[in-house]
């Protein structure tokens, strides 16, 4: 579709208010031999309901539905393993579902359970999202990924999304000649960010030289410019007000939720005029010539981007978000999504780097979790992730989960010498940007902690 | 009388492979983790499609366009599509005019996924080609130094011999090679 009828553009809001009360989270690694996907799922699930005001045994009474997160049967190479994952929680004979839709599997979980308390068909949701992404070698592992692109026309031409995006890169490059550096930043910074995260599974300080250097995938794009694949779980609990005062003194509002589509082959993408977001008019691209949305933006987030903004009444995310969590599976696809989202007009979100903005200290720091380059894509996960550390953000908890030298321990892992706090001064909203395939399907959250 | 009880065997070929280690880390004792080995066939039709699929063992590229006169789409689509996605009608075949095809954007694949059939470095392309709204993806199979660049003048060629009824029986060569 590349026309919009009114009802295309339907603003959506919630019947009543949903709060998220509780998160928690296990550690991502590339290869996690000492538990299965069901001890991980229980692991994440126990720190978010530890981190309210009632037991295990009260939250069970408490819960009205269960949604599943996982991206890939394949990878656990169980299907319905969310019933065994639900078995294994003792949920039933509550029920549950599974949301799938690929890399956005996350965002779109946890946009289902908040759908689904605003309408009041549910109080009390928790939102299970994993992916055991170590039964296969790396190679098998991207072949599987892969099958989420059209096996008919694009599959068999690599078997590797790296591959996919590297196109969407060089044409990037071609079209809006940002400094090759600038790309390697976003790559620098997320790994620097992920050493302060006893989660992480990659974390590093790397010279802008060390990432350009590095073995390449599939050209332009360089290892440490690609996510990590991992295995792990997180869960997000979701609730009604009347409720969420019961589980916590300090619950998180969502002021805003978006989604949007688009083809899964990127070749399909019929060229079609802007859509503006509220800080953008025409003007902002007039004389503009190059495709859109081409192979450099993503019609999908910025469908998304525009729902959620208007829903929460943001007309300029830089001023009014305090922080944010994008996709990064690749340094090209972040700087895409800074266009898509509005952090700077298309062609410009270079300068949301360069300028410093997307730093600690900047004025809207950006995947300070690490992101996917640095920390984890245990994929079903992923999306609750983002949103379990904006909430720990906007609650101003940041410094309580990732300084807890217990935390780091139970990792196995000892805490840098060198430890910086990541916690955004006074962070009151931040947005989580779940995006799948090359911007098949991307959901936008927002929350907001309250001052 | 006895009660004659049949016995249930493991059949043959249940092979066991306990790993030591993965992806380079030594595995604790305590854990089991064994290999579940994989074969399987699919069986996967083209159904409507099945025509760009023998076209390409025919040398032609074929793609699909609506011809509904209340549809305001009439670009062609390359992959086709057997119905047209804004009016749902089915469309026409057309042979795809390649004169003037050119790279739009490129990637050489060091590092694919398992199952890649092609010889690396292999330079990814996405095609652009006149009255198509679509980017054809496909891959260069001759290229010298420096090629693919963007907007570099190419043309189809086809698996003739044995071709394998895949997109891989298609690729692209400099418009000015033998």
């Amino acid at each position: 579709m590349i026309k919009f009828g009114k009802g295309n553009l339907r603003v959506p809001r919630l019947s009543r208010k949903v709060f998220l009360v509780g998160v928690g989270m296990t550690d991502f690694r590339k290869f996690y031999p000492e538990k299965q996907s069901t001890e991980l799922c229980l692991e994440a699930m126990k720190m978010a309901v530890q981190g309210t005001k009632v037991s295990a045994q009260e939250f069970h009474g408490m819960v009205n539905l269960c949604v599943y997160s996982q991206f890939a049967d394949h990878f656990g190479d169980q299907l319905l393993a969310a019933s065994k994952i639900h078995d294994y929680l003792g949920f039933d004979p509550i029920p549950n579902i599974e949301v799938k839709t690929g890399g956005a599997t996350g965002g779109s979980a946890a946009k289902t359970a908040i759908e689904l308390i605003a309408s009041g068909s549910a109080s009390v949701v928790p939102v299970v999202g994993w992916e055991r992404m170590d039964e296969v070698n790396t190679r098998q592992g991207n072949a599987y990924i892969a099958s989420a692109a059209c096996k008919d026309f694009e599959s068999p031409l690599g078997w590797s999304y790296t591959a996919y995006y590297a196109l969407m890169m060089r044409r990037y490059l071609h079209e809006y000649h940002p400094q090759r550096e600038t790309l390697a930043k976003i790559a620098q910074k997320n790994h620097h960010y992920a050493r302060f995260s006893p989660f992480s599974q990659l974390p590093g300080d790397y010279s802008i030289e060390e990432i350009l250097n590095a073995k390449v995938v599939s050209d332009p794009l360089t290892f440490p410019e690609c996510c990590v694949m991992s295995t792990g779980a997180a869960v997000l609990i979701f609730c009604d007000e009347e409720t969420a005062y019961r589980l916590t003194d300090h619950p998180v509002e969502v002021i805003g939720i978006g989604a949007g589509t688009h083809t899964l082959r990127t070749a399909d993408r019929r060229d079609m005029p802007i859509l503006l977001l509220p800080n953008e008019t025409e003007d902002t691209y007039k004389g503009r010539s190059n495709d859109w949305p081409g192979f450099t933006s993503f019609l999908a987030a910025r469908f998304a981007a525009r729902q959620a903004y208007l829903m929460a009444g943001i007309t300029d995310p830089v001023e009014e978000l305090d922080l944010a969590e994008t996709h990064d599976a690749f340094t090209v696809s972040d700087i895409q999504t800074y266009e898509d989202v509005g952090f700077r007009p298309y062609g410009r979100g270079a300068e949301f780097v360069e300028s410093g903005d997307a730093y600690l200290g900047g004025r809207l720091p950006t995947n300070l979790s690490g992101g996917l380059i640095g920390s984890m894509h245990a994929v079903g996960a992923t999306g609750l992730f983002q949103l379990a550390e904006i909430f720990w953000q906007v609650r101003g908890q940041w410094n309580e989960i990732h300084d807890d030298e217990e935390l780091w321990k139970r990792f196995g892992k000892t805490k840098p010498t060198d430890f910086e706090s990541l916690q955004v001064p006074d962070a009151r909203r931040g947005m989580a940007i779940s995006h799948a395939g090359t911007g098949s399907h991307v959901t936008c959250i927002i929350l907001d902690g309250g001052k | 009388m006895t009660n004659q009880r049949q016995e249930v065997k493991m059949l043959q070929g249940l092979e066991t492979i306990l790993l030591k280690e993965n992806f380079g880390e030594a595995i604790p004792e305590e854990y089991i983790v064994r290999e579940n080995p994989r074969t399987i066939v699919h069986r996967h039709t083209y159904g409507g499609l099945s025509r760009f699929f023998g076209g390409l063992a025919e040398s032609v590229l074929w793609g699909t366009v609506c011809l509904n006169q209340n549809c305001k789409w009439s670009d062609i689509w390359l992959p086709p599509r057997v119905h047209c996605p804004d009016c749902w009608e089915a469309m026409e075949w057309v042979p795809i005019d390649a004169r003037g095809a050119k790279v739009y954007t490129h990637s050489t694949i060091n590092l694919p996924g398992a199952g890649f059939m092609l010889t690396t470095p292999c330079p990814l392309i996405s095609v652009e080609i006149r009255g198509v709204c679509t980017k054809f993806m496909s891959y260069l199979s001759k290229f010298g130094e420096n090629e693919p660049y963007i907007g570099m003048p190419v043309k189809p060629v086809f698996q003739k011999d044995n071709p394998t009824y895949t997109i891989l029986d298609i690729s692209w060569v400099p418009k000015n090679s033998d």
